[in-house]
């Protein structure tokens, strides 16, 4: 008994640390730009079919597709600011809503013309191996994901936190005209937040392949489970969303233990109507007050 | 309390005899088509665009006057779907009887969902919608009565084929002229206004006394109604009702790019946009796939939202605008830079 719950405990744990880069992106981009970014799912997806064409034509195991995946989709988030968001931020909110649903629409149809709807998964020498600490065993590929989660949940904390340019970043957060008058760039580092939060959907994209099965048009359930988690967390904080991943982890692998995982998403989904009904603004009270 | 919503306006009842002519030659081109024309392939596509109207329409009333996008449309056609297709199987009933029921159950639960939901400013309303659709087709899954991943078959009409076929034509383009017209009253009526004030600015509509919350349950209960019937008829038309099909998100976001296309928030712009995107899509079917049609789309939604917010339909009353002469003397009308 003891070693069950010690081994649910585990394995929420771990696949909330890699729900929590999953969802990381979109909160830090919806708190601090207030841009809903529909396409996110798409750019996770991306991410791993990054891995697997890594993995097929150059032999690159995932981890270091989890670090390269970083930087290529850093530059994807900043192209995708300059082209599209600058466009559409001060506009109304619908039509950067628009703007972003019809990349979104567009990354997952190129992704069908290239990739077809097969479902894929990455194999690798870890993906059916396991770790015996104990009486307890824990699946390597999950360990490894949240191992490189944690890595990604800490660099990005700290960078927010501990350097000019990410204080910076929470300042604009807070108040976007009053940083513009404190003479930040708030262009420059809109489209800094932007490639942030497309680099770690890409890198989430890189995790969630070694754990889970993928093809392009499955990828809007990420949307669905990203923004379960940031809407049971709140905005735009690092540590709010690392909770109620954490939490969602723990609830999916309890309730997949003894449920059939369909009702997994019903009672998330009937935690989300709860909640959304008992803040009686929705989500207002906590959508500025971010970082 | 919603009568006074529909009294139509002064400027409303001006902009019909514009372009009235025009619409009933149009429409009357569509009846004496379906009438006469014996090409099966052409009445069952414009079958498949006056069944689309409909639901276009539906997502205008909310997503294009009130600003509030639905990514999930096909959650309430699904449920029209799945209620006519179920008392067909326990009951025996014909969908054809029970599309208004199915179209009540799609609205109660829009009802329901939008209850916790519409109380959320636009865009987070939009996200909701696409994990309800997920629960929604989860449930027909589990649900004891519909049979999960089976599906249900219904019995087809003991009829030809031709007139099977025509049968479906009219009825969707009576429900789309409906539909029609219905979002043209709204676009004329205060309730249409309310919509506008709230995509505007919400709080600003609250304070000048919209009640905002009444006004966004009713727009989605109506959309879903609409919604739900169509899906009632789908099912009699589709004869087999399965989840993964039924709640295909692809009809959810057919419907958006449709209706951001043709110019959401006018009741013209579904009329425009439907059957552009379906007939160029039924043109270029033989030389690319859909994926290749849906890029094409997908681009042009993206340029839309950047460089023409209205879509076609705003495109076009740019030109006009720009074409009509700077001062204009019609009875009543004061050129408002004068100041009287």
């Amino acid at each position: 008994m003891v070693t069950t719950v010690a081994g649910i405990v585990a394995n929420g744990i771990l696949l909330g640390l890699v729900y929590a880069i999953a969802a990381l992106g979109l909160s830090l981009i919806m708190g601090v730009m207030g841009i809903i970014n529909v396409a996110h799912s798409a750019f996770i997806m991306l991410g791993s079919f990054l891995a697997l064409g890594l993995l097929e034509w150059a032999h690159i195991d995932p981890i270091a597709s989890f670090f390269i995946a970083l930087p290529i989709f850093f530059v994807v988030g900043a192209v995708v600011y300059r082209l599209i968001v600058t466009r559409v931020e001060r506009a109304h909110q619908t039509q950067g809503l628009i703007a972003m649903f019809g990349l979104m629409v567009l990354i997952e149809n190129l992704g069908t013309i290239a990739w077809t709807t097969d479902t894929r998964v990455i194999t690798v020498g870890y993906s059916n191996a396991n770790l015996t600490v104990g009486p307890l065993i824990i699946a390597d590929a999950p360990l490894i994901a949240g191992v490189l989660a944690v890595v990604l949940i800490l660099a990005l904390r700290l960078f927010l936190h501990s350097t000019m340019v990410g204080r910076a970043i929470r300042a604009m957060g807070q108040n976007r005209d009053a940083a513009l008058s404190l003479g930040i760039n708030v262009r420059r580092l809109s489209a800094i937040m932007f490639g942030l939060g497309i680099a770690s959907a890409g890198a989430a994209g890189v995790a969630l392949a070694m754990i889970f099965p993928f093809a392009p048009q499955t990828q809007i359930q990420w949307l669905a489970w990203a923004f379960l988690i940031v809407v049971l967390g709140g905005l735009g904080r690092v540590e709010s969303t690392l909770v109620s991943a954490l939490m969602v982890g723990l609830i999916q692998t309890a309730a997949t233990a003894f449920l059939p995982f369909d009702y997994v998403y019903l009672i998330l989904y009937v935690a989300l109507a709860t909640i959304l009904s008992v803040r009686r603004q929705g989500l207002r009270g906590v959508a500025r007050r971010a970082i | 309390m919603f009568a006074l919503f529909f009294l139509p306006s002064r400027h409303g009842q001006r902009r019909i005899v514009g372009g009235r002519l025009a619409t009933l030659a149009i429409a009357a081109g569509l009846v004496g088509y379906g009438a006469m024309s014996s090409n099966l392939g052409a009445i069952d596509t414009l079958g498949t665009v006056f069944m689309y109207l409909v639901v276009t329409q539906a997502w205008n009333i909310l997503g294009g006057y009130g600003g509030y996008l639905n990514f999930g449309m096909v959650t309430y056609f699904g449920i029209g779907a799945y209620a006519s297709a179920v008392l067909f199987q326990y009951f025996g009933l014909s969908p054809f009887l029970t599309a208004p029921l199915a179209g009540a159950a799609a609205a109660l639960f829009g009802l329901l969902i939008g209850i916790p939901t519409l109380r959320l400013r636009g865009a987070y309303f939009a996200v909701i919608t696409i994990i309800i659709t997920f629960a929604v087709q989860l449930l027909m899954l589990d649900l004891p009565f519909t049979q999960g991943a089976l599906g249900i078959f219904l019995s087809p009409l003991a009829a030809n084929p031709v007139f099977v076929e025509r049968l479906f034509y009219f009825i969707f383009f009576a429900l789309a002229a409906t539909a029609t017209t219905l979002v043209f009253a709204v676009e004329n009526s205060n309730f249409g206004w309310a919509l506008v004030a709230i995509r505007e600015d919400e709080d600003a509509a609250e304070v000048i006394g919209v009640r905002t919350t009444a006004v966004k349950w009713t727009a989605n209960a109506l959309a879903a109604f609409m919604t739900g019937t169509v899906g009632g008829i789908y099912a009699q038309r589709i004869l087999y009702i399965e989840p993964t099909g039924t709640f295909a998100l692809d009809i959810s976001l057919n419907v958006v790019l449709m209706a951001v296309i043709g110019g959401a928030g006018t009741w013209q712009g579904p009329v425009i946009g439907v059957p552009l995107v379906l007939l160029v899509a039924e043109a270029l079917r033989v030389t690319v796939t859909s994926e290749v049609n849906r890029v094409i789309f997908s681009i042009i939604v993206i340029l839309i939202a950047l460089f023409v917010p209205g879509g076609i339909m705003g495109l076009l009353q740019e030109v006009r605008r720009r074409m009509r002469p700077l001062v204009r003397k019609s009875a009543g009308e004061t050129m408002p830079r004068t100041g009287g």
